[in-house]
Order: structure tokens, then sequence, then C-alpha cells
């Protein structure tokens, strides 16, 4: 049998049990079954482009290992992906790189933070994401695998491993899995990833938050009292933002909710406008929180019955739409030493 | 049955460490403070022990975000002012 650092492994059985124990006892996998990467399965991911794929799309941190094409398809079949899937995750991967995104940070922090990957336009569709009911739960492969892939890209090619190269103090769910679709059908405002500056037919983002906080409003048909309990859910103290108050919220509104707001004429804008005048708390309310506070000089300068923003600009409330029918929307508060990024995903 | 392994390769390092001088005396020390809690207190002790034990100076004291990599304008100052840093410091 080859060592941890050969490229193969040469095993004389297929069974999907003793590669799960296999891989475990080598300090991979995330817990759960996983389908073999056999070349075959593996040159099939890669899919029948001209790409190398031996590309070095990125050096993943804290290990510096090398993302390539051919290292992120064998994460991909390990997770149950399917071709149309790869162009997400190296797409994924591409934006997980950027520096804004502060990738060593994300993977070492004890914060409970997760990569939410959004996939956009033509992709999504192609691909089979689900943007609809039931978005960041099971029973959709395209979702649950392709975010289990990017985990398990961080914990083998990054080395994200708990314990040696991710110390979250409890980790969470949303680092098994973490990826969306957009519900562009539904969206009112058209595609985020436009919005965002990527004009592509295909795109990602992708921002490093918690898990998704619910704001549920069913009665009520202005924007402002829906969005009342949006900005109820980003004025936590438990949030990054209320010590070191510049990250993003992805404020994920459901269709209904954003039909309300676009009823009323609002825009993106004007939803996240109102969250950063509402999400707000007293500074005073703050400084007896925290006595450690990375805060810059004009939160310093605010006195204690002055509000201060959650977050420092409108800009850092990212509005998308995203879930099936009903009233329920949700909140992603960032883990604050990041930014989310936005990038088009290559034709195959 | 023929598998990949899922971990690839290792890429160069980004960074280098500088060899750590041989002797201490008369040398200078920096404190990295990544304002992580207590950190400056610890490190600021272990510098002084240090000083104490060796005879080096305890000569600059800097501080950084933990979560972010420190500045370039504070890389470029340790680098000028002393020969040997302590840092490092968790929650």
């Amino acid at each position: 049998m080859a060592t941890d650092s050969a490229p193969f492994l040469d095993l004389d059985h297929d069974d999907p049990v003793r590669l799960l124990e296999l891989y475990a006892s080598r300090g991979w996998g995330d817990g759960l079954p996983m389908i073999p990467p056999t070349e075959d399965r593996v040159t099939e991911m890669l899919g029948a482009g001209e790409h190398d794929p031996d590309e070095v799309i990125a050096v993943l941190p804290p290990r510096s290992g090398l993302a390539t094409r051919r290292m992120i398809a064998v994460n991909a079949v390990l997770a149950g992906c399917t071709p149309a899937h790869q162009p997400v995750l190296v797409a994924a991967v591409r934006a997980l790189a950027r520096p804004e995104v502060n990738l060593r940070g994300v993977n070492a922090t004890t914060h409970p933070v997760a990569p939410l990957l959004v996939v956009h336009g033509r992709v999504a569709d192609d691909g089979g994401y689900n943007g609809g009911i039931g978005a960041f739960g099971p029973g959709n492969r395209a979702n649950a695998a392709t975010g289990r892939a990017l985990r398990l890209i961080l914990m083998h090619i990054a080395g994200a491993v708990p314990g040696p190269g991710d110390v979250a103090t409890q980790g969470g769910p949303a680092k098994y899995t973490y990826c969306v679709a957009e519900n562009l059908a539904e969206s009112p405002w058209g595609s985020y990833a436009a919005d965002a500056g990527v004009d592509a037919p295909s795109a990602v983002t992708v921002h490093c938050g918690e898990a998704p906080h619910n704001a549920h409003d069913m009665e009520s048909s202005a924007p402002e009292a829906i969005l009342e309990k949006v900005a109820s859910a980003m004025r936590s103290t438990g949030q990054n933002n209320a010590p070191i108050s510049q990250g993003e919220y992805f404020v994920m509104l459901c269709p209904e909710h954003a039909a309300a707001c676009a009823a009323a004429g609002w825009t993106r804008r004007h939803v996240a406008s109102f969250l950063h005048q509402r999400a707000r708390l007293p500074a005073g309310e703050l400084r007896r929180a925290f006595d450690l506070r990375a805060w810059e000089p004009w939160q310093q300068t605010l006195a204690d019955d002055e509000l201060m923003p959650m977050t420092a600009h409108p800009d850092h409330i990212k509005v998308l739409v995203v879930g099936g029918p009903g009233k329920h929307s949700s909140v992603i508060p960032s883990w604050g030493m990041t930014k989310s990024v936005t990038v088009a995903v290559e034709a195959t | 049955m023929r598998i990949y392994t899922p971990a690839g390769e290792i890429g160069p390092e980004p960074v280098h460490l500088a060899p750590s001088p041989s002797v201490l005396a008369g040398r200078r020390i920096g404190i990295l403070d990544n304002t992580k809690p207590n950190a400056g207190v610890l490190l600021g002790r272990m510098a002084e022990q240090l000083a104490e034990r060796t005879g080096a100076i305890v000569s600059t004291v800097v501080t950084k975000n933990a979560a972010l990599a420190a500045p370039d304008d504070v890389m470029s100052r340790l680098r000028e002012e002393v020969e040997l840093v302590l840092t490092g410091s968790a929650d």
C-alpha cells in the first residue's frame, strides 16, 4: 500500500465501509461514507475540456496544499458530485483563495465560520442546484455534494482538520456542507452576481459566515415590519459584529418577503439601507458587554447613548432571494475578518 | 482497486523564518502582541525573563489583529529594530 503522501492507494477490495475506516485511520474524510475516487471516476469528473488537470487553481492555507483541478475532482468524487459540479468547485476555490477572504483566518479561528457557497445563473440550473423550498436543507444532491466537496477540499488540501488546522470551539453543522442556489426565478431584483459586478452566465459567491439565523414574519406586508425582524436577528451581541463591527451580513430573503419589499418599490439598496439604520445597538451596551473591542476610531467616538450600526456601511449588507413558499428569511452574519467574493464560473 | 489519496501535494511555503540568533546577549527582542486576551501580559513576562537570563534587551512592542496577517509596516519595523520576535497566543 502506498504512503500517505503518495497519490494513489491500491486496495484489494471495494468495500465502502473498509474505505471509510481506512480514510479515517489516516485523518481523511468528514465521517460520512464516500465514493471511492478511482482514476476513471476522477477522469470523468474532470470532463472533456481542454484544461490541464494539474493546473494549480490555488494554494490553500494553512497546509499550503496545491488545489489542482485533479485534486478538486478527487474530492468532488468523494463527496458524491457529478461532473456538472466540478466547474462550480473550481470557481469556489478561486474565490476562497482571494486575499480578502482571509482563508487562513477562516480555517484557523475558534469561531464556527464556514464558507457559504451560493450558485448563480445557468450553472445552477444545469447542475441541478436548489434555490427553492428547503434550499439550505437536505434532499438535493447538487447542494449537498458540492458543499460537502468544498469542505473536503478545505480539510484535505487546505489542512483545515479539526484540531491541528481548524480550532473552532464547537464547530458547526455548516462545516459539513453549506451550498445553495440563488432563487433567480423569484428574485424581483435580478441576479445578485450581476449587482456584485460579475456579468457572466454563471457565477458563485463565497461568504464566510455563521449558520443561518431565522427571521420569521407571517403577517406583515409592509417592508418595514418584515425587515424589522431581520434587523433584530442582526442585533445580537453574540455575533462578532458586536466587538468587531465591520463584517458583512448576507440577508437571504424568502420570495414572499422579497416580493413584499419589491411591491412597495424597494430595491436591494433600500433593503440594505433600512437594515443598516435599524440593526443598531447603543454603544454603551456594547461597551458594557465587551472590554476587548477591535473598534475603528469612529466607533470609539460614539457616546454611550448613541446607536452603533452592527456593520459600518449598507454595502456590507448583501441581499439575495433564497427559498420557497412561506415567510421565513434568514440572516448569515460574517466571521468578521473576511469579505465575500463573487466570481464567474468558466464555461465547460 | 486503485484510488486517489485526497490531499495532494504541498506547495512552497509562503514565508521562511530567519534562523534564530545563537547568542542573545546584547540582542534586541521584539514582542508582536496579537491582542488576544492576556497575550501582551504573557509575551511581556516571557520577554522580561528571557532578557534577564541572556542579557538581551526588550526594545519593541507592536500589536496586530489576531485574525489577520501582520501589516507590512509592522513587519518592516520588526525587521529593522529587533533580532528576535516573540509572538503567538490563542484564546
